[in-house]
């Protein structure tokens, strides 16, 4: 019975707080009462009897909160009541709640998406089997940097190492006509020997990766196809595998899907078997592929470097012609994919991490000025015999609440801000991890916010116990002035902090903002505010021959130069700032070391590509239509000859070609003469004809490189490879893509248009991961501003709130406006001063991760550090404007009732 | 004040148990029994009092009731149950052991 009756007395509690509340009253009413007419019995008069009742009674209050803790159920109802009461202190002051739980959502949000690209590309292991086994394999030159491989050094590799348990050669990826239905349309493809994804150990999501074999004889016709080619071509339809596609005119089966996730390496949207033999892969010296290995259970990276540095070193004494410099790098998969980007990365972590030091520091503040507000509050609280239990129990629960609810937002931004990331993350940034809200940080953020709010949502019930109940009461409004002046110097102390912290992140984003001026401001050397370019492959089965190339091309570029809108129209072996191909040169008279002088970037063009281009002639003449012819002469008898397996060498002596170089590379090789007439020599010699203007070929922030230019038909005796179109339009870019596409369609339908692309949609793409970075770290330093701004807001607004009595007696006495605006200015300043001084010392001390991210501007830019700095110093004068006003109207007799 | 001691907190908690034993009674009556009868030696607190009868209510021992009073008011009366009986019983020979024991303690000197 007892469980029973218990049980129903505590659901009655809990249930019919109301009743039970009532009927203790009652018992209460009842004993004095009783008391009372005894008292009355006794002699008493009525108001003596009442009085002496009540005082053998003792406290009601507290006797009742007595009573209430033998309930057992109380703990719910405590904390049904504490919450309606959390609700209930926040709903009274909006501004506040608003402001912890933006504050924390924020704070949590932010921190949460960041950290989840930080965890997709540097934390988490790699999605491959066994991951620290699989390695990136490179070569070296005579030049500094990472080389792709040459074919035959890769197949001695293969076959003579013995620490690695396979290696896998791949392409780098190419752009191709695929007909996946009636449309021919452009995609990246990359070849890859046939173990590839078994290396990788990556499994397909329909079908089958390429069977052992499948790399010989010229490759196997299968097709391996992207999840999101498939979802695009093909409706995501598992229907794929009866099917074919065409690509640069041959046909094709689907063998499989690759996986949703699965991005790199080998980023592609189809895979095709690459051909394994010897012809495919070209000669030593020829350094065209890309690849990666296994290395053996039980054998370390170092040692498999050392088994391929061996074979490197024979090579060398081999090979001294082509292997002279090539050695062996061995890097661990990881690094590869994104050792470039881990600065980066780091650096918007640590952003990150400010912004959440901000957010705590401003909820810290936030909650630290209402706790002595709230002072007078719980001393009420605990004479009426609240327990000290209870009381920490009550602002448990508010802190808690703030903290879920802006949990709650903070988990919508998690999620958005990884959608937007997701979507708008340049494709630079390798993401080996496919990109999601991770379950961790979230958890973490949302603790440490937790734990903030926890922290300083007790401290009323800290300071409650230091300070006397009944001093409390009684100093009114100059609460505990000891406790007032502790809390003072941790909010100034809090403010300061945020001050510091937001004053490194601006400092990081102006001086991003100010690299992205730089760079939009740069000169790339073209006029391209009316160029579109598009890029077009011939397809090999049709376009076999240099004139069958050419004829296609100068039909093509007639017509364009016919179609409305087109001002001038040229073909182009590639595009600036797209990167391209180089190599060195030979020049006569000069030191010939051949592979130690400056890389060369080589360019074929058309007739009127500076013109198309808008790249200034500074000297000389640009090619001309004879130039075309004799190029073209040369190319013919070059196929003839290796056909027929004639010596190219002694062909090669017979011509001079007619060639157009940059100013870099006149400067370079010509410094105090006259760069025309002069001539190098690339396999065949070269006499400069014209000097043009430099333009930047790979990266804005990057100089330019020597460039020559020769006629388009150099490039013209392997007519499929991969052609830009530029053309000059009159009007609007859609114009002129239609007057593209209707040309190209008109002389082939089958032929597809890559890359459509206008000129200051290159330079956009060029700057992506500046203009990327400056936002991300622009968008966190306005964040941090306007935490910081509405942690001063909140201190300097509490400040002056607390000194109106005394701003009251000053402006009584005679003291004028002007000083107690001053006055107030100068705790602000003392305050705002010292984070400025703590933040530009950190800020300064840390500039030096920024040095990779800024160009054209130093680190420690001054003008950047002194910008932000008053920007900061105006944000929080102006965020003391609104409390000082308010004291200052008040009128000096209600201030000094003020309580 | 302090809380009271468990000792004396149990002491109060047989008192009330072996005044309510009786008949049942409200908490008025039940401070005034006790002072009686103990010759005004034992004074119960109301803060005292209304929270061990919620106690003892709360485990079971006594049950509550509303009646009529003597001066015809409502008043909350308590009743001894069984499992209070029972509890009575055995705290109140607890309590004769260990005062015995404290007299034989004390008679030494």
């Amino acid at each position: 019975m007892r469980w029973f009756d218990k049980l129903r007395m505590g659901t009655r509690a809990l249930f019919r707080h109301g009743a039970v509340e009532r009927e203790l009253d009652e018992e209460m009413r009842f004993h004095i009462e009783r008391q009372v007419s005894e008292n009355l019995a006794a002699g008493m008069s009525a108001l003596e009897a009442r009085r002496a009742a009540m005082i053998e009674f003792g406290g009601v209050e507290s006797m009742k909160e007595e009573v209430r803790e033998t309930r057992e159920s109380n703990w719910i109802h405590d904390f049904v009541q504490d919450l309606r009461y959390a609700g209930r202190m926040l709903r009274n002051s909006p501004g506040f709640a608003a402001i912890a739980i933006l504050t924390l959502a924020l704070g949590i949000g932010a921190n949460t998406a960041i950290f989840s690209v930080v965890n997709a590309t540097l934390l988490k292991p790699l999605p491959f089997r066994s991951p620290e086994k699989v390695v990136a394999l490179w070569q070296t030159e005579s030049a500094p940097g990472s080389y792709p491989l040459t074919g035959e050094d890769y197949l001695g590799w293969k076959a003579e190492n013995r620490t690695f348990e396979s290696m896998s050669l791949y392409s780098w990826p190419s752009h191709s006509n695929v007909t996946a239905g009636s449309v021919p349309e452009g995609a990246t493809v990359v070849r890859t020997e046939a173990n590839f994804f078994t290396l990788l150990g990556v499994s397909p999501l329909v079908g089958r990766t390429f069977a052992s074999g499948e790399d010989h004889n010229g490759g196997a016709h299968v097709a391996l196809l992207s999840y999101p080619f498939w979802k695009s071509r093909f409706a995501a339809s598992r229907d794929v595998l009866n099917q074919t596609i065409s690509l640069n005119g041959e046909w094709y089966q689907v063998i499989g899907v690759m996986p949703a996730w699965y991005r790199t390496p080998a980023e592609a949207e189809l895979w095709v078997p690459l051909d394994m033999s010897k012809k495919n892969l070209g000669m030593r010296g020829s350094h065209s592929w890309r690849a990666i290995g296994r290395v053996k259970q039980g054998v370390t990276i170092e040692q498999a470097r050392a088994d391929l540095k061996t074979i490197a070193e024979d090579y060398q004494k081999q090979f001294p012609d082509n292997n002279r410099d090539v050695d062996a790098i061995v890097t661990p998969m990881r690094e590869d994919l994104v050792g470039d980007f881990s600065t980066q990365i780091l650096i918007m972590f640590g952003a990150v991490g400010l912004v959440l030091l901000i957010a705590c520091a401003n909820v810290a503040n936030l909650l630290l000025a209402r706790s002595t507000s709230r002072q007078r509050e719980i001393a009420v609280r605990s004479a009426l015999g609240a327990g000290r239990g209870r009381l920490v129990r009550q602002l448990l629960t508010e802190s808690v609440l703030l903290s879920l609810a802006g949990g709650l937002f903070g988990v919508a931004i998690a999620f958005a801000g990884v959608a937007i990331l997701r979507a708008e993350l340049p494709d630079t940034v390798p993401q080996p991890n496919p990109l999601a809200v991770d379950l961790a940080p979230l958890l973490f953020t949302f603790l440490v916010c937790l734990g903030v709010g926890v922290l300083f949502g007790l401290t009323p019930a800290v300071q409650s116990s230091l300070v006397d109940c009944g001093n409390a009461l009684q100093s009114r409004g100059a609460v505990g002035a000891s406790a007032t002046r502790r809390g003072r110097w941790l909010r100034n102390a809090l403010v300061a902090c945020e001050i510091a912290l937001s004053l490194a992140l601006l400092a990081g984003a102006g001086l991003l903002l100010r690299t992205f001026a730089h760079l939009r401001s740069t000169d790339i050397g073209v006029r391209g505010e009316h160029v579109l370019t598009a890029a077009v492959r011939l397809p090999e089965k049709q376009y076999k021959t240099l004139d069958q190339g050419t004829e296609f091309f100068d039909r093509l570029v007639a017509k364009l130069e016919s179609s409305p809108g087109v001002r001038a129209a040229a073909i182009a072996s590639k595009l600036p700032l797209r990167g391209g191909t180089n190599g060195y040169i030979q020049i006569p008279g000069q030191q010939t070391d051949s592979m130690s002088g400056p890389l060369v970037e080589f360019s074929s063009v058309s007739a009127d590509y500076f013109h198309a281009m808008g790249i200034p002639l500074l000297e000389g003449r640009e090619l001309s239509k004879e130039d075309f012819e004799v190029t073209a002469a040369l190319i013919r008898e070059e196929v003839a000859a290796d056909k027929a397996g004639q010596d190219l060498k002694e062909l090669a002596k017979k011509y001079v070609l007619p060639a157009v170089i940059n100013q870099t590379m006149a400067k370079t090789f010509w410094p105090k003469e006259d760069p025309l007439g002069k001539t190098y020599q690339n396999w065949v010699a070269f006499r400069v004809v014209g000097v043009v203007g430099d333009v930047k070929q790979s990266r804005v922030r990057d100089k330019a490189m020597p460039e020559t230019y020769r006629a388009l038909a150099w490039d013209m005796g392997e007519p499929s490879r991969p052609f830009s179109i530029v053309v000059q339009g009159a009007g609007a870019p859609g114009e002129a893509t239609n007057a593209i596409r209707a040309a190209v369609q008109s002389l082939d339908p089958n032929l597809a248009l890559f890359s459509v692309r206008s000129m200051p949609q290159i330079l956009a793409e060029s700057m992506q991961d500046t203009s990327y970075e400056a936002v991300l770290l622009g968008t966190m330093a306005a964040l941090a501003l306007i935490l910081a701004s509405v942690g001063t807001y909140g201190v300097m607004s509490y400040v002056v709130g607390q000194r109106t009595n005394e701003i009251g007696i000053r402006m009584a006495l005679g003291a004028r406006p002007v000083e107690i605006m001053a006055m107030v200015l100068r705790e602000v300043f003392s305050v705002v001063g010292a984070g400025i001084v703590v933040g530009l010392i950190g800020s300064i001390a840390g500039s030096k991760v920024m040095k990779d991210l800024v160009v054209g501007v130093a680190p420690f830019d001054p003008a950047t550090y002194v910008g932000v700095s008053l920007l900061l110093a105006l944000v929080a004068v102006t965020a003391c404007y609104m409390p000082v006003r308010r004291a200052m109207r008040v009128d000096p007799v209600l201030a000094l009732r003020y309580e | 004040m302090g809380k009271p001691t468990d000792l004396v907190q149990g002491t109060l908690d047989l008192l009330i148990l072996k005044t309510v034993a009786l008949e049942p009674a409200h908490g008025w009556a039940i401070a005034q029994r006790i002072r009686q009868v103990s010759k005004d030696v034992l004074l119960v607190n109301q803060g005292a009092l209304y929270p061990a009868l919620h106690r003892l209510e709360q485990n079971g021992w006594i049950k509550a009731e509303w009646g009529e009073s003597e001066n015809n008011r409502k008043a909350k009366y308590y009743a001894l149950t069984k499992a209070g009986k029972k509890y009575m019983q055995k705290e109140e020979a607890n309590w004769l052991r260990l005062s015995a024991a404290i007299g034989l303690v004390l008679k030494i000197g």
